[in-house]
């Protein structure tokens, strides 16, 4: 018969307790830099998509495809194995040198997620009635100064919950990191399974961390939405 | 809400532990009455357990001893791939019913699985650039490529402290990053390093230098307290070390006709 024993104390304290925070500690930073980088690319992306130069859409109408439609564990291994082929010698003895895991992590999170976003932003911006571009044109706004200042700041509004998703999605998807290396919370609950066994233990803390994590990013897009943008709950 | 969120947290996880409580306590008896062997073995690992290109099956040193085993018991065989870090839940899961799949025996495994006496024996080595390391001084700060969950990786940690180990999801992952000098060294087992090296696309650049940091003795994995399947398991290969059958396996893996030339160095023997 298995008989489990339960040892929480493995996580409490010690040296797994230790490789599991700085498990989340990479996570964070992580899941941090892909969330601000992948806002700002799909915003542009977004932009680029519904503008009037037409290399540009053309540009980013593939970009989106090909990113939202190809798995995100192919595009780490294209940015962390794939990228070898293309870079020249000098820059990969650099890469090399200095520990390349991490920024293919950031890379691909961002790529990936900002097609994702860039298609919540332009839902968005389509949803603000025409006119409102066409009066802004004709006070004299240019193409993009109607975007920065009449059209995106409504648009971004609107598209706070389903950004919140791709943020979500964005912690969470980050645990594939591992595959390639990046010692991020889901690798070293791992580790410590391997070493002790004890995998219940370290995957029941890890769930609860990236729940914890999650209701994190929820809390603070909710009070970004009250305090800075005034968007109130139920309005 | 968060109340909401944690009740079903919590039952979702009591779901999962009842779950893995109902297990067969005699593995013998059960393997019989179901009439086939499950074994977890890996697919990608000559000349232990990979893919035959010609016939698209599993074969390999592992193999073939699973293969004695089920014919000693009358059953047939099901080969179920596994990797080093999720072969032992596998086991204690109930998905597979024994672990044929170059597993060193060690003191923490032992307290939660069970196994049989040692049927291959080998020595943790490094894949290198060649000329590039003459004794460990040469790997120290060094990152060293290996993979999740195999002792290759703990062994290295305590010879190497001042290494970086980067733990890939296997073996061929962890030898790309060798090509493009992601890392410095690729280490696991002799066994596997050879045939890691024999596959790769550029082997002549790479060599395994005599330099060893442990002593690998495999078994084969069985549940804990599964005592009349281990003792089956354990009279089995006795018997085909004694017939000579254990040492043609060996020789037709490892032996001169292969590329690995490896000698027999052991013998199968009861533990003490």
């Amino acid at each position: 018969m298995l008989s489990y024993q339960f040892d929480w104390s493995i996580i409490t304290s010690g040296k797994y307790h230790d490789w599991l925070v700085a498990g989340l500690k990479t996570t964070l930073q992580l899941s941090a830099i892909s969330i601000v980088l992948s806002f700002l690319l799909g915003l542009l992306i977004a932009v680029m998509r519904m503008g009037h130069n037409r290399p540009a859409r053309w540009f980013a109408h593939a970009y989106l495809e090909f990113f939202r439609n190809t798995p995100l564990l192919v595009q780490l291994f294209f940015w962390y194995f794939g990228s070898y082929k293309i870079l020249p010698t000098a820059v990969n003895d650099w890469l090399n040198s200095v520990g390349f895991e991490f920024g293919a992590a950031v890379i691909a999170l961002t790529i990936y997620t900002s097609a994702f976003i860039a298609e919540d932003i332009r839902s968005g911006v389509l949803s603000i009635p025409r006119e409102q571009m066409e009066a802004a044109r004709s006070a004299g706004f240019s193409y993009l100064r109607s975007m920065q200042y009449i059209i995106l700041p409504q648009a971004v509004r609107i598209t706070v919950p389903p950004l919140v998703n791709q943020f979500l999605n964005l912690a969470k998807n980050s645990s594939l990191a591992m595959t390639i290396g990046v010692m991020e919370l889901t690798y070293q609950a791992r580790q410590v399974e391997s070493y002790t066994f004890k995998g219940f233990e370290a995957f029941t803390a890890a769930t609860v961390v990236y729940v914890l994590l999650s209701l994190l990013i929820t809390f603070l897009v909710n009070v970004y939405n009250e305090k800075v943008l005034n968007i109130h709950k139920g309005a | 809400m968060i109340k909401k969120l944690v009740t079903l947290f919590m039952l979702t996880a009591l779901a999962a532990v009842s779950a893995k409580a109902v297990l067969a306590a005699d593995t013998l008896v059960e393997v019989k009455k179901k009439g086939v062997l499950v074994a977890g073995v890996k697919d990608s690992l000559p000349p232990f357990g990979y893919i035959d290109e010609k016939s698209r099956q599993i074969v390999g040193y592992d193999i073939d001893f699973i293969n004695a085993i089920a014919k000693k018991l009358g059953v047939k065989v099901e080969l179920k791939p596994v990797t080093s870090a999720s072969r032992m839940p596998q086991l204690q899961e109930g998905h597979i019913d024994i672990i044929a799949a170059t597993m060193t025996k060690n003191p923490e495994r032992t307290k939660v699985i069970d196994f049989s006496h040692t049927y291959f024996f080998t020595g943790q080595k490094f894949i290198t650039k060649k000329g590039a390391v003459k004794s460990l001084k040469d790997l120290e700060g060094k990152r060293i490529g290996t993979a999740k969950g195999s002792t290759s990786e703990q062994n290295v940690k305590k010879a190497i402290p001042s290494a970086t180990v980067l733990s890939f999801d296997d073996y061929p992952q962890a030898l790309l990053a060798l090509q493009q000098g992601k890392v410095a060294a690729v280490t696991t087992d002799e066994a596997i390093l050879a045939g890691i090296l024999a596959k790769a696309p550029n082997k002549a650049q790479f060599e395994i230098p005599s330099v060893q940091i442990s002593e690998e003795p495999y078994g084969l994995g069985m549940r804990k307290g599964d005592k009349n399947f281990v003792d089956f398991v354990n009279k089995t290969i006795l018997e085909m070390e004694k017939s000579g059958e254990a040492a043609r396996i060996f020789s037709k893996w490892f032996g001169p006709t292969t590329q690995f030339h490896l000698n027999r160095s052991f013998k199968i023997t009861a533990d003490k």
